[in-house]
Protein backbone atom coordinates (compact mmCIF):
# COMPACT_ATOMS: atom_id res chain seq x y z
CA UNK A 1 0.00 0.00 0.00
CA UNK A 2 1.26 3.10 -1.13
CA UNK A 3 1.58 5.91 1.79
CA UNK A 4 -0.01 8.92 -0.03
CA UNK A 5 -2.66 8.00 -2.47
CA UNK A 6 -4.42 11.23 -4.55
CA UNK A 7 -7.12 9.62 -6.55
CA UNK A 8 -8.90 12.11 -9.25
CA UNK A 9 -8.59 15.21 -6.90
CA UNK A 10 -10.86 17.65 -7.54
CA UNK A 11 -9.86 21.52 -5.93
CA UNK A 12 -12.16 24.46 -6.62
CA UNK A 13 -11.99 27.76 -5.27
CA UNK A 14 -15.80 28.93 -6.36
CA UNK A 15 -15.91 28.81 -10.09
CA UNK A 16 -11.78 28.74 -10.61
CA UNK A 17 -10.58 24.91 -11.28
CA UNK A 18 -6.95 24.69 -9.43
CA UNK A 19 -6.86 20.83 -9.56
CA UNK A 20 -8.40 18.82 -11.90
CA UNK A 21 -8.43 15.48 -11.13
CA UNK A 22 -4.85 14.34 -9.74
CA UNK A 23 -4.09 10.98 -8.99
CA UNK A 24 -0.56 10.49 -7.37
CA UNK A 25 0.65 7.96 -5.03
CA UNK A 26 3.99 8.17 -2.94
CA UNK A 27 5.89 5.02 -2.07
CA UNK A 28 7.38 5.05 1.56
CA UNK A 29 11.05 6.36 1.36
CA UNK A 30 10.35 8.18 -1.74
CA UNK A 31 11.70 11.67 -2.51
CA UNK A 32 9.18 13.31 -5.22
CA UNK A 33 9.52 16.74 -6.66
CA UNK A 34 6.46 18.58 -7.62
CA UNK A 35 7.49 21.23 -10.68
CA UNK A 36 4.96 23.71 -12.47
CA UNK A 37 4.07 27.24 -12.98
CA UNK A 38 2.88 28.98 -10.62
CA UNK A 39 -1.16 28.89 -10.48
CA UNK A 40 -0.56 24.85 -11.70
CA UNK A 41 -2.37 23.98 -8.41
CA UNK A 42 1.02 22.38 -6.65
CA UNK A 43 1.12 23.85 -3.49
CA UNK A 44 -3.10 23.33 -3.55
CA UNK A 45 -2.09 19.67 -3.99
CA UNK A 46 0.68 19.67 -1.08
CA UNK A 47 -1.87 21.36 1.26
CA UNK A 48 -4.30 18.76 0.34
CA UNK A 49 -2.97 16.08 1.61
CA UNK A 50 -2.27 17.00 5.65
CA UNK A 51 -6.12 18.28 5.04
CA UNK A 52 -5.42 21.95 5.37
CA UNK A 53 -7.04 22.15 1.96
CA UNK A 54 -10.70 20.57 1.78
CA UNK A 55 -11.56 19.22 -1.53
CA UNK A 56 -14.72 18.75 -4.14
CA UNK A 57 -14.18 15.71 -5.34
CA UNK A 58 -11.86 12.24 -5.17
CA UNK A 59 -10.29 10.75 -2.45
CA UNK A 60 -6.60 12.00 -0.34
CA UNK A 61 -5.49 8.96 1.45
CA UNK A 62 -2.25 8.57 3.52
CA UNK A 63 -1.51 6.16 5.23
CA UNK A 64 -5.00 4.34 4.86
CA UNK A 65 -6.71 6.86 6.77
CA UNK A 66 -8.86 9.09 4.18
CA UNK A 67 -8.07 12.34 4.34
CA UNK A 68 -11.09 14.02 3.17
CA UNK A 69 -13.40 12.22 5.21
CA UNK A 70 -15.00 14.43 7.57
CA UNK A 71 -15.06 11.61 10.19
CA UNK A 72 -11.06 11.62 9.62
CA UNK A 73 -9.25 13.05 13.04
CA UNK A 74 -6.80 15.50 11.25
CA UNK A 75 -5.52 16.53 14.15
CA UNK A 76 -3.88 12.70 14.53
CA UNK A 77 -3.01 12.38 10.97
CA UNK A 78 -1.10 15.74 11.35
CA UNK A 79 1.07 14.48 13.99
CA UNK A 80 2.05 12.02 11.04
CA UNK A 81 2.73 14.67 8.54
CA UNK A 82 4.85 17.52 8.76
CA UNK A 83 4.67 20.17 6.50
CA UNK A 84 7.15 23.67 6.57
CA UNK A 85 6.10 26.76 4.11
CA UNK A 86 7.59 29.06 2.24
CA UNK A 87 7.11 31.77 5.01
CA UNK A 88 8.37 29.85 7.40
CA UNK A 89 5.52 30.73 9.76
CA UNK A 90 7.33 30.35 13.10
CA UNK A 91 5.58 31.43 16.08
CA UNK A 92 6.97 35.13 16.95
CA UNK A 93 6.36 35.43 20.42
CA UNK A 94 7.96 32.13 21.09
CA UNK A 95 11.62 31.47 21.52
CA UNK A 96 12.96 28.67 18.89
CA UNK A 97 12.99 26.12 21.78
CA UNK A 98 9.26 26.94 22.30
CA UNK A 99 8.79 26.97 18.83
CA UNK A 100 10.05 23.40 18.56
CA UNK A 101 8.73 21.68 21.49
CA UNK A 102 5.38 23.35 21.42
CA UNK A 103 3.40 20.66 19.85
CA UNK A 104 5.22 17.48 21.27
CA UNK A 105 4.45 19.48 24.79
CA UNK A 106 0.76 20.02 24.11
CA UNK A 107 -0.35 17.25 21.57
CA UNK A 108 1.85 14.14 22.50
CA UNK A 109 2.70 15.34 26.42
CA UNK A 110 6.10 14.96 26.11
CA UNK A 111 7.42 15.95 29.68
CA UNK A 112 9.35 19.64 29.68
CA UNK A 113 12.86 18.08 30.18
CA UNK A 114 12.73 15.58 27.78
CA UNK A 115 11.19 17.82 25.26
CA UNK A 116 14.08 20.40 25.97
CA UNK A 117 16.44 17.16 24.95
CA UNK A 118 14.18 16.89 21.96
CA UNK A 119 14.69 20.47 20.66
CA UNK A 120 18.37 20.33 20.65
CA UNK A 121 18.61 17.19 18.83
CA UNK A 122 16.73 18.73 16.25
CA UNK A 123 18.29 21.88 15.99
CA UNK A 124 21.48 19.68 16.13
CA UNK A 125 20.70 18.34 12.33
CA UNK A 126 20.18 21.36 10.72
CA UNK A 127 22.59 23.28 12.40
CA UNK A 128 21.79 25.25 15.03
CA UNK A 129 22.06 24.29 18.21
CA UNK A 130 23.41 27.52 19.54
CA UNK A 131 20.39 29.45 18.53
CA UNK A 132 17.75 27.08 20.96
CA UNK A 133 16.92 30.29 23.11
CA UNK A 134 16.53 32.77 20.19
CA UNK A 135 13.47 34.50 18.72
CA UNK A 136 12.70 33.78 15.20
CA UNK A 137 13.17 37.41 14.52
CA UNK A 138 16.81 37.26 15.39
CA UNK A 139 17.67 35.11 12.63
CA UNK A 140 18.04 35.09 9.41
CA UNK A 141 15.59 33.98 6.80
CA UNK A 142 17.54 30.59 6.03
CA UNK A 143 17.88 30.19 9.72
CA UNK A 144 14.06 30.89 10.33
CA UNK A 145 13.71 27.83 7.94
CA UNK A 146 15.85 25.29 9.47
CA UNK A 147 14.41 25.73 12.62
CA UNK A 148 11.14 25.30 10.91
CA UNK A 149 12.31 22.59 9.62
CA UNK A 150 13.78 21.06 12.95
CA UNK A 151 9.76 22.11 14.60
CA UNK A 152 8.35 19.45 11.87
CA UNK A 153 11.22 16.85 12.42
CA UNK A 154 10.42 17.05 16.41
CA UNK A 155 6.99 15.56 15.97
CA UNK A 156 9.11 12.65 13.74
CA UNK A 157 6.60 12.38 10.98
CA UNK A 158 5.89 9.73 8.58
CA UNK A 159 5.81 12.18 5.51
CA UNK A 160 7.58 15.52 5.08
CA UNK A 161 5.42 18.33 2.74
CA UNK A 162 7.97 21.23 1.49
CA UNK A 163 5.76 24.24 0.03
CA UNK A 164 8.38 26.11 -2.20
CA UNK A 165 10.23 26.57 0.94
CA UNK A 166 13.28 28.43 -0.51
CA UNK A 167 11.42 30.24 -2.62
CA UNK A 168 11.05 33.37 0.42
CA UNK A 169 14.86 33.63 0.55
CA UNK A 170 17.64 35.41 -0.31
CA UNK A 171 19.78 33.57 -3.20
CA UNK A 172 22.50 33.24 -0.64
CA UNK A 173 20.57 31.47 2.01
CA UNK A 174 18.88 29.25 -0.16
CA UNK A 175 22.09 26.59 0.03
CA UNK A 176 21.82 26.46 3.65
CA UNK A 177 18.37 25.23 3.46
CA UNK A 178 18.83 22.87 0.50
CA UNK A 179 21.66 20.98 2.58
CA UNK A 180 19.49 20.50 5.15
CA UNK A 181 16.78 19.27 2.93
CA UNK A 182 19.45 16.64 1.64
CA UNK A 183 20.57 15.60 4.84
CA UNK A 184 16.90 14.92 6.12
CA UNK A 185 16.43 13.24 2.57
CA UNK A 186 19.12 10.92 3.81
CA UNK A 187 18.34 9.35 6.58
CA UNK A 188 15.06 8.11 4.73
CA UNK A 189 12.30 10.32 5.16
CA UNK A 190 9.76 10.55 2.63
CA UNK A 191 9.29 13.68 1.35
CA UNK A 192 7.15 15.37 -1.09
CA UNK A 193 8.45 18.86 -2.19
CA UNK A 194 7.11 21.66 -4.46
CA UNK A 195 9.86 22.99 -5.68
CA UNK A 196 11.16 25.83 -8.00
CA UNK A 197 15.39 24.53 -7.71
CA UNK A 198 15.41 22.30 -10.30
CA UNK A 199 19.35 21.10 -9.84
CA UNK A 200 18.18 20.09 -6.78
CA UNK A 201 15.32 18.12 -7.92
CA UNK A 202 17.12 16.55 -10.31
CA UNK A 203 20.01 15.46 -7.16
CA UNK A 204 17.73 14.40 -4.90
CA UNK A 205 14.49 13.70 -6.13
CA UNK A 206 13.56 10.23 -7.19
CA UNK A 207 10.37 11.02 -8.73
CA UNK A 208 9.52 14.26 -10.48
CA UNK A 209 5.92 15.67 -11.35
CA UNK A 210 5.39 17.86 -13.14
CA UNK A 211 1.82 19.51 -12.33
CA UNK A 212 -0.01 21.89 -15.41
CA UNK A 213 -3.28 23.34 -15.38
CA UNK A 214 -4.24 21.34 -12.58
CA UNK A 215 -3.43 18.35 -13.97
CA UNK A 216 -0.45 15.76 -12.76
CA UNK A 217 0.95 16.56 -16.88
CA UNK A 218 3.93 14.30 -16.76
CA UNK A 219 5.54 12.17 -13.92
CA UNK A 220 8.82 9.67 -13.80
CA UNK A 221 12.32 9.50 -12.58
CA UNK A 222 13.66 13.22 -12.12
CA UNK A 223 17.00 12.36 -14.60
CA UNK A 224 14.85 11.17 -17.31
CA UNK A 225 11.96 13.25 -16.80
CA UNK A 226 13.80 16.50 -16.52
CA UNK A 227 16.17 15.41 -19.05
CA UNK A 228 14.10 14.58 -21.69
CA UNK A 229 10.34 15.87 -21.48
CA UNK A 230 8.34 14.15 -23.81
CA UNK A 231 5.50 16.89 -23.66
CA UNK A 232 6.38 20.19 -24.99
CA UNK A 233 4.25 22.20 -21.76
CA UNK A 234 7.61 20.48 -19.54
CA UNK A 235 10.03 21.30 -22.70
CA UNK A 236 8.65 25.09 -22.45
CA UNK A 237 8.72 25.05 -18.57
CA UNK A 238 12.21 23.60 -18.20
CA UNK A 239 13.85 25.70 -20.84
CA UNK A 240 11.78 29.00 -19.19
CA UNK A 241 13.83 28.41 -15.73
CA UNK A 242 16.82 26.70 -16.60
CA UNK A 243 17.56 29.93 -18.90
CA UNK B 1 -30.83 76.12 51.12
CA UNK B 2 -27.55 77.67 49.78
CA UNK B 3 -24.53 77.15 51.62
CA UNK B 4 -20.96 77.81 50.58
CA UNK B 5 -19.15 75.71 48.46
CA UNK B 6 -16.14 73.77 51.20
CA UNK B 7 -13.65 71.53 51.18
CA UNK B 8 -15.93 68.67 52.62
CA UNK B 9 -17.75 69.14 49.40
CA UNK B 10 -14.73 68.06 47.63
CA UNK B 11 -13.89 65.41 49.72
CA UNK B 12 -17.63 64.39 49.33
CA UNK B 13 -17.01 64.64 45.55
CA UNK B 14 -14.01 62.14 45.69
CA UNK B 15 -16.11 59.75 48.21
CA UNK B 16 -18.19 59.32 45.14
CA UNK B 17 -15.92 58.55 42.59
CA UNK B 18 -15.87 55.52 44.42
CA UNK B 19 -18.75 54.58 42.76
CA UNK B 20 -17.54 55.66 39.25
CA UNK B 21 -14.57 53.26 40.08
CA UNK B 22 -16.57 50.52 41.58
CA UNK B 23 -19.13 50.52 38.46
CA UNK B 24 -16.52 51.11 35.86
CA UNK B 25 -14.95 47.24 37.35
CA UNK B 26 -18.00 45.92 37.07
CA UNK B 27 -18.75 47.21 33.77
CA UNK B 28 -15.19 45.92 32.84
CA UNK B 29 -15.26 42.91 34.48
CA UNK B 30 -18.72 41.90 32.35
CA UNK B 31 -18.27 43.10 29.44
CA UNK B 32 -14.64 41.14 29.40
CA UNK B 33 -16.77 38.02 29.73
CA UNK B 34 -19.27 39.06 27.42
CA UNK B 35 -16.59 40.52 24.90
CA UNK B 36 -14.45 36.99 25.10
CA UNK B 37 -17.56 35.06 24.50
CA UNK B 38 -18.14 37.74 21.86
CA UNK B 39 -14.86 37.71 20.18
CA UNK B 40 -14.79 33.72 20.25
CA UNK B 41 -17.71 33.58 18.38
CA UNK B 42 -16.81 35.97 15.60
CA UNK B 43 -13.77 34.30 14.74
CA UNK B 44 -15.29 30.84 15.02
CA UNK B 45 -15.31 28.33 12.54
CA UNK B 46 -19.24 27.86 12.12
CA UNK B 47 -21.01 30.44 10.14
CA UNK B 48 -24.04 30.52 12.44
CA UNK B 49 -21.82 31.04 15.21
CA UNK B 50 -20.34 34.00 13.74
CA UNK B 51 -23.61 35.77 12.52
CA UNK B 52 -24.80 35.20 16.28
CA UNK B 53 -21.86 37.36 16.99
CA UNK B 54 -22.26 39.83 14.88
CA UNK B 55 -26.19 40.21 15.16
CA UNK B 56 -25.43 41.24 18.63
CA UNK B 57 -22.41 43.53 18.43
CA UNK B 58 -24.51 45.13 15.57
CA UNK B 59 -27.67 45.17 17.72
CA UNK B 60 -25.45 46.71 21.10
CA UNK B 61 -23.78 49.23 19.06
CA UNK B 62 -26.39 50.09 17.77
CA UNK B 63 -28.66 51.21 20.62
CA UNK B 64 -27.43 53.67 23.60
CA UNK B 65 -26.46 52.53 26.74
CA UNK B 66 -28.95 54.26 28.45
CA UNK B 67 -31.86 52.50 26.39
CA UNK B 68 -30.19 49.67 28.19
CA UNK B 69 -30.17 50.63 32.09
CA UNK B 70 -33.71 51.96 31.17
CA UNK B 71 -34.88 48.60 30.24
CA UNK B 72 -33.43 46.92 33.21
CA UNK B 73 -34.02 48.66 35.97
CA UNK B 74 -37.18 50.42 34.89
CA UNK B 75 -38.86 48.22 31.89
CA UNK B 76 -38.16 44.79 34.29
CA UNK B 77 -40.46 45.92 37.14
CA UNK B 78 -42.97 46.79 35.26
CA UNK B 79 -43.55 42.86 34.27
CA UNK B 80 -42.96 42.36 38.17
CA UNK B 81 -39.72 42.01 38.61
CA UNK B 82 -37.56 43.89 41.29
CA UNK B 83 -34.34 44.96 39.55
CA UNK B 84 -31.30 46.12 42.40
CA UNK B 85 -29.46 49.29 40.64
CA UNK B 86 -26.51 47.41 40.90
CA UNK B 87 -27.95 44.43 39.22
CA UNK B 88 -29.41 46.71 36.31
CA UNK B 89 -26.05 48.64 35.89
CA UNK B 90 -24.17 45.47 35.70
CA UNK B 91 -26.34 43.68 33.50
CA UNK B 92 -27.01 47.07 31.21
CA UNK B 93 -22.78 47.72 30.97
CA UNK B 94 -21.72 44.30 30.52
CA UNK B 95 -24.02 44.47 27.33
CA UNK B 96 -22.73 47.46 26.04
CA UNK B 97 -18.94 46.44 27.01
CA UNK B 98 -18.97 43.45 25.64
CA UNK B 99 -19.90 44.12 22.55
CA UNK B 100 -17.06 47.17 22.29
CA UNK B 101 -14.82 44.43 23.84
CA UNK B 102 -15.72 41.95 21.65
CA UNK B 103 -15.15 43.57 18.91
CA UNK B 104 -11.83 44.93 19.22
CA UNK B 105 -10.96 41.57 20.72
CA UNK B 106 -11.66 40.25 17.04
CA UNK B 107 -10.11 42.40 15.73
CA UNK B 108 -7.12 41.69 17.52
CA UNK B 109 -7.47 38.18 16.46
CA UNK B 110 -7.71 38.36 13.39
CA UNK B 111 -5.20 40.64 12.78
CA UNK B 112 -2.69 37.53 13.51
CA UNK B 113 -1.85 35.72 9.77
CA UNK B 114 -4.09 32.92 9.08
CA UNK B 115 -0.64 31.28 8.74
CA UNK B 116 -0.21 31.09 12.37
CA UNK B 117 -3.30 28.80 12.63
CA UNK B 118 -2.05 27.00 9.84
CA UNK B 119 1.16 26.31 11.22
CA UNK B 120 -0.64 25.24 14.43
CA UNK B 121 -3.10 22.95 12.66
CA UNK B 122 -0.23 21.55 11.12
CA UNK B 123 1.56 20.21 13.81
CA UNK B 124 -1.62 18.46 15.27
CA UNK B 125 -2.60 21.52 17.55
CA UNK B 126 -6.98 21.62 18.01
CA UNK B 127 -8.45 24.97 17.23
CA UNK B 128 -8.62 25.47 20.72
CA UNK B 129 -4.85 24.85 21.35
CA UNK B 130 -3.96 27.21 18.59
CA UNK B 131 -5.73 29.97 20.17
CA UNK B 132 -4.48 29.47 23.88
CA UNK B 133 -0.75 29.03 22.76
CA UNK B 134 -0.19 30.73 19.39
CA UNK B 135 -3.17 33.06 18.72
CA UNK B 136 -4.08 34.65 22.12
CA UNK B 137 -0.57 35.10 23.17
CA UNK B 138 0.17 36.99 20.27
CA UNK B 139 -3.27 39.29 19.97
CA UNK B 140 -3.14 40.10 23.42
CA UNK B 141 0.12 42.60 22.67
CA UNK B 142 -2.24 44.27 19.57
CA UNK B 143 -5.04 44.18 22.25
CA UNK B 144 -3.58 46.37 24.99
CA UNK B 145 -3.78 49.94 23.93
CA UNK B 146 -7.29 49.96 22.20
CA UNK B 147 -8.28 47.99 25.45
CA UNK B 148 -6.94 51.00 27.61
CA UNK B 149 -8.64 53.06 25.30
CA UNK B 150 -12.26 51.81 25.87
CA UNK B 151 -11.30 51.44 29.65
CA UNK B 152 -10.74 55.13 29.55
CA UNK B 153 -14.35 55.92 27.88
CA UNK B 154 -15.80 53.36 30.05
CA UNK B 155 -15.18 55.27 33.39
CA UNK B 156 -16.70 58.80 31.69
CA UNK B 157 -19.49 56.35 30.80
CA UNK B 158 -20.59 55.56 33.62
CA UNK B 159 -21.92 58.90 34.72
CA UNK B 160 -25.35 57.33 33.05
CA UNK B 161 -25.82 55.41 35.84
CA UNK B 162 -26.87 58.53 37.90
CA UNK B 163 -30.47 58.03 35.95
CA UNK B 164 -30.88 54.83 37.82
CA UNK B 165 -29.92 56.29 41.22
CA UNK B 166 -26.50 55.86 41.74
CA UNK B 167 -24.64 58.71 43.47
CA UNK B 168 -21.57 58.40 41.19
CA UNK B 169 -19.08 60.86 40.70
CA UNK B 170 -21.19 63.16 37.96
CA UNK B 171 -24.43 63.11 40.27
CA UNK B 172 -22.86 64.28 43.19
CA UNK B 173 -21.98 67.10 41.56
CA UNK B 174 -25.12 67.60 40.48
CA UNK B 175 -26.15 67.40 44.13
CA UNK B 176 -23.46 69.73 45.37
CA UNK B 177 -24.20 72.44 42.51
CA UNK B 178 -27.91 72.15 43.73
CA UNK B 179 -27.03 73.00 47.40
CA UNK B 180 -24.03 75.46 46.64
CA UNK B 181 -25.29 76.93 43.35
CA UNK B 182 -21.02 77.47 42.34
CA UNK B 183 -21.89 74.84 39.04
CA UNK B 184 -18.61 76.29 37.02
CA UNK B 185 -16.66 75.71 40.14
CA UNK B 186 -18.13 72.36 40.92
CA UNK B 187 -18.01 70.71 37.65
CA UNK B 188 -14.44 71.99 37.31
CA UNK B 189 -13.52 69.55 40.38
CA UNK B 190 -15.62 66.72 38.67
CA UNK B 191 -13.57 67.35 35.51
CA UNK B 192 -10.55 67.56 37.40
CA UNK B 193 -10.96 64.21 38.89
CA UNK B 194 -12.31 62.61 35.61
CA UNK B 195 -8.99 63.90 34.33
CA UNK B 196 -6.74 62.44 37.11
CA UNK B 197 -8.33 59.23 36.59
CA UNK B 198 -8.08 59.07 32.58
CA UNK B 199 -5.07 60.27 32.34
CA UNK B 200 -2.87 58.39 33.94
CA UNK B 201 -4.62 55.56 31.90
CA UNK B 202 -4.08 57.12 28.64
CA UNK B 203 -0.81 57.62 28.97
CA UNK B 204 0.30 53.72 30.32
CA UNK B 205 -2.12 52.76 27.02
CA UNK B 206 0.36 55.33 25.15
CA UNK B 207 3.38 53.55 26.71
CA UNK B 208 2.17 50.46 25.80
CA UNK B 209 1.81 51.56 22.67
CA UNK B 210 5.21 52.67 21.56
CA UNK B 211 6.27 49.68 23.22
CA UNK B 212 4.95 47.45 21.21
CA UNK B 213 5.87 49.15 18.04
CA UNK B 214 9.40 47.78 19.08
CA UNK B 215 8.87 44.95 20.44
CA UNK B 216 8.06 42.37 18.00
Amino acid sequence: MSLVELKNVVKRYGTNTVLNGVSLSVEKGEIIAIIGRSGSGKSTMLRCVNGLEPIQGGTVAFDGTVVNDPATDLRKLRQHVGIVFQSFNLFPHLSVEKNITLAPKVVKGVPPAEARALAEAVLRKVGLAEKIDAYPDQLSGGQQQRVAIARSLAMQPQLMLFDEITSALDPELVGEVLKVLEEVAREGMTMMLVTHEIGFARKVANRVVFMHEGKMWEQGPAAETLGRPRTPELETFLSAVLH
Amino acid sequence: MIRELSFIDVLYLIAATRWTLALTAIAFLGGGIVGLAVALLRVSSLAPLRWLGAIYVHAVQGTPLLAWLFVFFFGLSIFGFTVSPWLAAAAAYSIYAGAFLGEIWRGCLQAIPRTQWEAGASLGLGFTQQLRYIIVPQALRLAIPPTVGFLVQLIKNTSLAAVIGFIELTREGQLTTATTFRPFTVYLIVAAIYFALCFPLTQWSRRLERRLHVAR
